[in-house]
């Protein structure tokens, strides 16, 4: 069995942050990966500026084969069934459109762990002073012995599902699926990150350009039909756009929580298990989750280093040193900051003041008509709770995580 | 067909990686890896083969590696391979010989009181210059020392009370070495009319990243001393150097307590430019009780003060700026919290500031016991984050008004500390790309921000966006910092511009082939 100081279950960009502090401040890390690197990853792979900064400073510039092309986007367009588009600039200028197959293998290797690809996590037993970690390398069972476990295993957790069997049955969940179109003919703008705020299409739908290709996403309650779903917006977009693409040459999905940031219900893990990443729930508006995830990845690393070197329990340093992304990212979602404040990486309040009067109101009307599609998750009441939270106490309950 | 990662080999050091993203990504500033990556150990055995060989001692165990894991700013941590405590010149030569033909990183360090991990070793060996620290000789008539680098200044100054010397001016915190301080700068409240620390070097002795021992001074080796006085230790170890000293005084104190920082701030300059006082700096609890402090070497300075100076200061005596906080808090109740928060800070501080055995016929004695003492009890917390600006007079209130506004966003309590630097026209050389602003003339001021931490747990994250809003003051006003290399170096480029950082990037290339001194400190 081998002895390490910490094991990170999945190679990811929060995994890559978490291992980049470990291996700096002199801890053995192995990282657990249970397909074979460099692995296939479904992501729009539009990384916020914040994201691509945090990369540029902890492991340097990014080679060109980390991103697509085009290789950066411009800002996010937001279209209404009114027919009114916004677009809007990031405030920080461009940013990189990942290939995240090779940014996430890019990152992990310069994170200087050591890393076990096809190895997939099983189980673990927390001891106390020790964690024994449970894997199957190649179908072959393999076990190792840490001080620390932490989860960057992505939404769907396994190593959530050890430690919380319950937790992952309480949180609706969605599915997002997207399919790459040959394009015909595309008056989108491929600079651009396209959203639609329109509840006949999905909970979540998107289109953007990747290597000459276009996609087409959609975001919906699990149990709904992918086929018919996409469709449908395959055809809204040719009916009202003019966009005219070819059959998919390609598809895919992934299950996604989108819940716990909206309503400050993140799962931080406990003993000597850390989760972080979209594991703890983090997710910024639109569905970016890397640079969040690069942040408390980072944080989770910290925290472990911190505790270890300085003999604090680790649970409360990490919740103390979180605390600060909680804020950040639960912003994004919070009304009273989106009205009155700028949480975003893109300038939603100028964009709007920018129209006519008659066009704020439809927009209004239709955000308005887009988010009743969320109130079967009846999550209305704790999304207010926590935006009253913010101003009374500086932040958000630590109550409400596991 | 798996694309290979080409970049994955590292950025040549000190230059900026192509981006690939867009010309405008990022606001188009180009920024670097500020959080190195860990050397990867390549040619360590044969170099601890060869450090034995040498007679070197080596300690290589977990223990010794990780009682240096991190700095004053405790964010940033790393792990040497092993550590090598100095003991002669004649060793860190053959250290830096070993290290440079074997491409291993050395990173040294005094005190460790750097705050954005400058003296973290990522790996190579880590110099632990505190074991050369001795006093080599006091010439009194002269009003010279010659001091090995790795002293403190308190056991400096202790060493020059036996001869009733002092030094002239050193960092408040006195837990920092001579070698390092010289390195960078040091400030001090007579700065305002000695200058900064690193000023009041005469010669030093080198071990430059070859090897080689070189004396060098003003008119000896004078481009190499250039380089190392506020070189940020790129250009070589200081070994031993000599300073100039003076006669030791205690102080006359006088308080001035004030409660805008513009006002403060014009009176301090209005003193430096006047030569008026002998010590002059502001430090505030926030920005509501700011409080200039003013002292004396002798009575006839104090005197002459008293006379044309202090009717023109705008500041109040204790009960004045008593009665001043009362009318303000009786006007805005919803603040009493911070009412209340700089009563108590008064109670816990007052007292500190004059012990009777250090104040005795209103005297203040070992200035530098007191100061130290109190800056470890009452800022210096686990973590010293203290980002700070630089600039010349005319920008230093704009500075200290943004920069307060940033730390009232982030923290509930924080304190500035500022002074004045007498800047030496004949040193100008010595200034290019340090802490002291190219456009100052006369004097250049400085400002640090510091968050009062009390118990909470700030990630590394908040604190670096918190630097980051602070630094870009600076770049906005055309500034300079004190605290630019390790995380900061990404600022480096846009304060001083590329044409100068590749000027020095050059001749650190030329003195240090291998790049391996303290390395991602500034290149």
């Amino acid at each position: 069995m081998r002895t390490v100081d910490v094991v990170i279950v999945g190679a990811g960009l929060a995994a890559a942050a978490a291992a980049k502090r470990l291996v700096d401040a002199g801890l053995e890390t192995i990282v657990l990966e249970r397909f074979q690197l460099p692995r296939h990853k479904i992501c729009s792979g539009i990384l916020s500026p914040r994201g691509h900064r945090f990369l540029l400073e902890n492991f340097g510039p990014l080679p060109r084969e980390t991103l697509h092309d085009p290789a950066s986007c411009r800002g996010v367009t937001f279209h209404f069934p009114s027919m009114v588009s916004m677009p809007m600039d990031f405030y920080g200028g461009t940013t990189p459109h990942l290939h995240r197959k090779y940014a996430d293998h890019w990152a992990i290797q310069r994170s200087g762990a050591e890393v076990h690809d096809q190895t997939a996590f099983v189980g673990l037993q927390d001891n106390g002073d020790h964690v024994i970690v449970q894997a199957k390398k190649n179908g072959e069972p393999v076990e190792y012995r840490a001080r620390q476990v932490i989860g960057a295993d992505g939404p769907s957790s396994p190593v959530v599902r050890a430690v919380y069997p319950e937790y992952q049955q309480s949180i609706p969940w969605f599915i997002v699926g997207q399919k790459f179109h040959e394009i015909i003919e595309c008056p989108l703008d491929e600079q651009y990150f396209h959203f639609w705020f329109h509840p006949d299409l999905g909970h979540y739908t998107w289109s953007h350009a990747r290597d000459g290709r276009q996609i087409v996403g959609v975001g919906f309650k699990r149990g709904d039909n992918f086929a018919k779903k996409h469709a449908n917006v395959v055809n809204y977009f040719s009916d009202k756009h003019g966009v005219r693409l070819g059959e998919p040459l390609d598809d895919e999905g992934c299950g996604e929580n989108f819940g716990p940031s909206l309503i400050n219900r993140y799962v931080f893990g406990k003993g000597n298990v850390l989760i972080t990443g979209q594991a703890a729930g983090f997710l910024n508006m639109i569905g970016e989750g890397m640079s969040c995830a690069l942040h408390s990845g980072a944080i989770c690393g910290e925290a472990v280093v911190e505790a270890r070197l300085r003999n604090r329990p680790m649970q409360e340093v990490y919740r103390s040193m979180i605390a600060s992304e909680v804020r950040r990212t639960s912003d994004q979602w919070n009304p009273l900051k989106i009205a009155f404040d700028r949480p975003h990486e893109a300038d939603f309040p100028a964009a709007l003041m920018a129209l006519g009067w008659r066009d704020r109101a439809k927009v209004l009307r239709d955000m308005w008509n887009f988010v009743v599609l969320y109130k079967e998750f009846k999550w209305g009441r704790q999304i207010m709770r926590a935006a009253l939270q913010r101003p009374l106490i500086g932040g958000y309950s630590m109550r409400n995580w596991l | 067909m798996i694309p290979e990662i080409s970049d994955l080999a590292l950025t040549e050091p000190g230059t900026i990686g192509p981006c690939h993203v867009g010309p405008d990504a990022l606001q188009g500033i180009k920024r670097q890896q500020t959080n190195p990556t860990r050397w990867n150990g390549q040619g360590w055995h044969p170099f601890a083969a060869a450090l034995r060989d040498s007679g070197i001692e080596l300690r290589e165990n977990i223990a010794a590696c990780g009682t240096f894991a991190t700095d004053a700013g405790g964010t940033a941590y790393g792990l040497p391979h092993g550590v090598v405590i100095a003991r002669s010149t004649a060793q860190v030569a053959a250290l830096l010989k070993a290290a440079q033909q074997l491409r291993v990183p050395v990173t040294v360090r005094g005190g460790g009181l750097t705050t954005e991990g400058e003296s973290v070793a990522f790996g190579g060996v880590l110099l632990d210059m505190t074991g050369m620290s001795r006093v080599l000789h006091v010439d009194s008539a002269a009003l010279t020392v010659r001091t090995e680098g790795g002293i403190f200044w308190h056991s400096l100054a202790e060493e020059l009370r036996r001869y009733g010397m002092d030094y002239l001016s050193a960092p408040l915190n006195l837990t920092s070495s001579v070698g390092g301080t010289l390195g960078v700068g040091g400030i001090d409240v007579n700065s305002p009319r000695l200058g900064c620390s690193a000023d009041q070097a005469l010669s030093v002795q080198v071990v430059t990243p070859r090897g080689e021992i070189v004396e060098c001074s003003d008119t000896q080796n004078a481009e190499l001393f250039r380089r190392v006085i506020l070189g940020y230790g790129q250009f070589g170890v200081i070994t031993e150097a000599t300073l100039k000293i003076r006669r030791y005084t205690p102080l006359r104190m006088h308080y001035f307590y004030y409660d805008s920082l513009r006002t403060a701030v014009e009176d301090m300059q209005l003193l430096n430019r006047n030569d008026a006082s002998d010590y002059a700096g502001i430090l505030t609890i926030m920005d509501c009780a700011v409080n200039l402090l003013v002292a004396f070497d002798s009575d006839e300075r104090e005197a002459a003060f008293k006379e044309n100076w202090q009717v023109q200061l705008r500041g109040h005596g204790e009960a004045g700026f008593a009665l001043c906080m009362l009318r303000r808090y009786a006007l805005r109740p919803w603040k009493l919290p911070e009412a209340w928060y700089l009563l108590q800070r008064k109670r816990e501080l007052f007292p500190e500031f004059r012990r009777p055995e250090y104040l005795r016929d209103g005297l203040m004695h070992d200035r530098t016991v007191v100061f130290s003492r109190a800056v470890w009890k009452f800022w210096g917390s686990k973590q010293m984050v203290i980002p700070d600006l630089a600039t010349s007079a005319e920008k230093f209130v704009a500075a200290v008004e943004r920069g307060n506004a940033v730390c009232r966003k982030y923290f509930p309590h924080y304190t500035l500390y500022m002074v004045g630097i007498k800047l030496r026209a004949e040193h100008k050389p010595h200034y290019e790309m340090s802490c002291i602003p190219p456009d100052a003339e006369g004097w250049a001021y400085g400002c640090e921000f510091e968050p009062m931490m009390d118990d909470r747990v700030y990630s590394r994250d908040y604190l670096q966006s918190f630097k980051n809003a602070i630094y870009d003051i600076g770049v906005d006003l055309g500034g300079s910092y004190y605290r630019f290399g390790g995380m900061m170096k990404g600022y480096i480029r846009r304060v001083f511009g590329d044409e100068v950082v590749n000027r020095h990037l050059a001749m650190k290339r030329e003195a240090d082939p291998a790049m391996i001194l303290n390395r991602d400190v500034i290149f």
